[in-house]
């Protein structure tokens, strides 16, 4: 093991240490956050050897760019970006090495996507809160990144030796996402409350919806028509599932994101599938979403058919590493 | 303290991998302490495939990782328990012994800019309002966002009403009540309910391995006690009462 340190000499609007989220702290009222996109969260740190939940570096808008003090492995996820080494171009969804003394920079096609997240192989060192790297602004607890930081990793990463001319050390079939054009199409599936207000399920079916400037960690506030309960039966507070499709007061549709938190009063029509929330954690400002009803197994299906392209990725990227003499963290954690 | 009776519960699907655990009861007392003992029992006997559980005050969300287990054994999983399993405390094993805690407040109209308010719609002095928290005891039933510990077991004429314009901003230690219920913010923060005091205590220090000293049973008395009194606590992260050996 080295310790490479890499100075952050760019930051995006919000940069921030982050991996997939606390476990077993919901119980305690402490969300499980994590990255909002967790699909390219995992990719990433597959693509480098790591665990899928190994700690890495989110970044929402703007330009991120590190110089490593030794040559490093990374991966760039997420949105669609125009990724950078030494200033020459390099593909993003892949294992990159970044030598020593080059900066490496991720510029996220703002109307394509908003988040990008890079891994570099081994473990990067950053404050935990209940045994997760990932932010929790609420608690005080906001793991942002600035320019001039210093961010220290634990690698076996030693380079490869190749010579430019050779095929690229790894085909491995990654399950990259499609950033489509608006409006993007999102699952949901029906909740309970649905039938409290008649009519609505058409409503959401036929309309477009934009995602407002004011949506943040804790929900996507989307402008588009809703209606409200007649009743005014009392909601008491309880929790409800990340992707909650939720009307409040005003006339607006809520999407809660990972951060959310016991909610009370407002009705819940829906729940965004599971499969489609990585897509939701890369919609900004400007997004028109359309929501389409569907049910619990054909939701499950999908969930299920991106979770095994996952999981084979997982398994040839551990064997590639494994192949080039890499042992830990490398891993079977997958 | 007897175990409440509610053998019976509702199972909801609530998105694709989660489900609403709730008990068909008309008494509210019961439906709540209901759903605490039924949380207990669940994680004590905690089926394959549960990723966490979110507790509300009259519900329990179970979420699961449906790859690894599915709707109708979850759902089998939570009758099974709610019927059968015996609460944690029956076992003896792996249950928390309850603590007490005796927090300090401040119940002025300073600390607490909600009290001559909730005093007016009560039709009470302020004083009367300080009373009846002070001689209320508390049960923690919850922890709400950010382990806010919410409470039950305000005593006072009818529930207090929330806000109906929320505050944007409340400052740590504040000491909440709506309905019956009581809670503490732990850090800055907006708040629809009733601000009516604050205690100097440190309720959460995330630079601690377990940021919080409380869980859900414990019970909470609160202290009115004067600003001098609570100056000299200095943000002391909050114990409970030592209990006698």
């Amino acid at each position: 093991m080295t310790t490479v340190a890499l100075d952050i000499t760019s930051t995006g609007w919000v940069t921030t240490f982050q991996d997939l989220g606390r476990r077993d702290t919901e119980q305690r009222g402490v969300p499980t956050g994590g990255a909002a996109d967790q699909h390219s969260a995992a990719v990433a740190n597959l693509l480098v050897g790591n665990p899928r939940g190994a700690t890495l570096i989110e970044n929402l808008g703007g330009e991120l760019a590190l110089v490593p003090d030794a040559d490093v492995l990374l991966a760039v996820t997420g949105a669609p970006a125009e990724v950078t080494v030494g200033g020459g171009p390099v593909d993003g969804w892949t294992p990159l090495v970044v030598p020593a003394g080059e900066e490496i920079r991720v510029r996220a096609d703002m109307s394509r996507g908003t988040r990008t997240y890079l891994a570099v192989n081994g473990m990067l060192t950053a404050p935990t809160l209940l045994g997760s790297a990932a932010p929790d602004a609420r608690m005080g607890f906001g793991q942002l990144l600035a320019p001039g930081a210093r961010v220290l990793v634990e690698t076996e990463f030693r380079g490869f030796g190749r010579r430019v001319f050779e095929p690229p050390l790894f085909r491995l079939a990654v399950p990259v996402p499609r950033f489509e054009e608006d409006p993007w199409v999102v699952d949901v599936v029906a909740s309970h409350s649905i039938h409290t207000i008649p009519g609505i399920r058409e409503l959401i079916e036929d309309s477009v919806y934009v995602v407002t400037p004011r949506s943040n960690h804790v929900g996507l506030r989307l402008a588009g028509p809703v209606m409200h309960p007649d009743s005014d039966a009392e909601i008491v507070s309880h929790g409800v599932p990340i992707g909650a499709l939720q009307i409040p007061h005003a006339d607006e549709l809520i999407v809660l994101g990972r951060y959310r938190s016991l909610t009370a009063g407002y009705p819940i029509v829906g729940v965004a599938s599971r499969a489609a929330l990585p897509l939701l954690g890369q919609a900004g400002p400007g997004r028109e979403l359309r929501f389409r009803w569907t049910g619990r197994e054909t939701s499950l299906r999908r969930f299920a058919r991106r979770e095994a392209q996952v999981h084979a990725l997982g398994h040839a990227a551990a064997e590639a590493f494994g192949a080039l003499g890499f042992t830990a963290p490398l891993s079977h954690a997958i | 303290m007897t175990t409440a009776q509610y053998g019976v519960i509702t199972v909801e699907p609530f998105g694709d991998s989660a489900v609403m655990v709730t008990i068909p009861h008309t008494d509210q007392a019961i439906r709540r302490a209901g759903i605490v003992a039924f949380r207990d029992r669940f994680l004590a006997h905690r089926p394959h495939g549960v990723l966490d559980v979110v507790s509300g005050l009259e519900s329990l969300l179970i979420e699961f990782d449906p790859l690894q287990t599915a709707l109708p054994h979850v759902e089998y999983a939570a009758r099974l328990v709610a019927q059968w399993a015996p609460s944690p405390q029956d076992d003896g094993a792996g249950a928390r012994a309850v603590r007490t805690f005796a927090i300090p407040v401040v119940f002025d109209d300073e600390h607490g800019p909600d009290l001559a308010s909730v005093a007016g719609e009560l039709g009470m002095a302020s004083s009367e309002v300080v009373e009846a928290i002070a001689g209320s005891t508390f049960t923690i039933c919850l922890l709400g966002a950010a382990m806010a510990p919410m409470m039950d077991g305000l005593k006072v004429p009818r529930p207090v009403r929330r806000r109906a314009e929320p505050r944007t901003d409340v400052v740590p230690g504040s000491i909440m009540i709506a309905g019956t219920n009581a809670i503490i913010q732990p850090f800055p923060g907006p708040t629809g309910w009733r601000v009516v005091g604050r205690t100097p205590h440190t309720i959460v220090d995330i630079s601690r391995p377990d940021p919080v000293s409380f869980a859900a049973g414990d019970i909470v008395r609160f202290v009115p006690v004067a600003p001098d009194e609570a100056g000299a606590v200095d943000g002391r992260f909050l114990l409970p009462v030592e209990e006698p050996a």
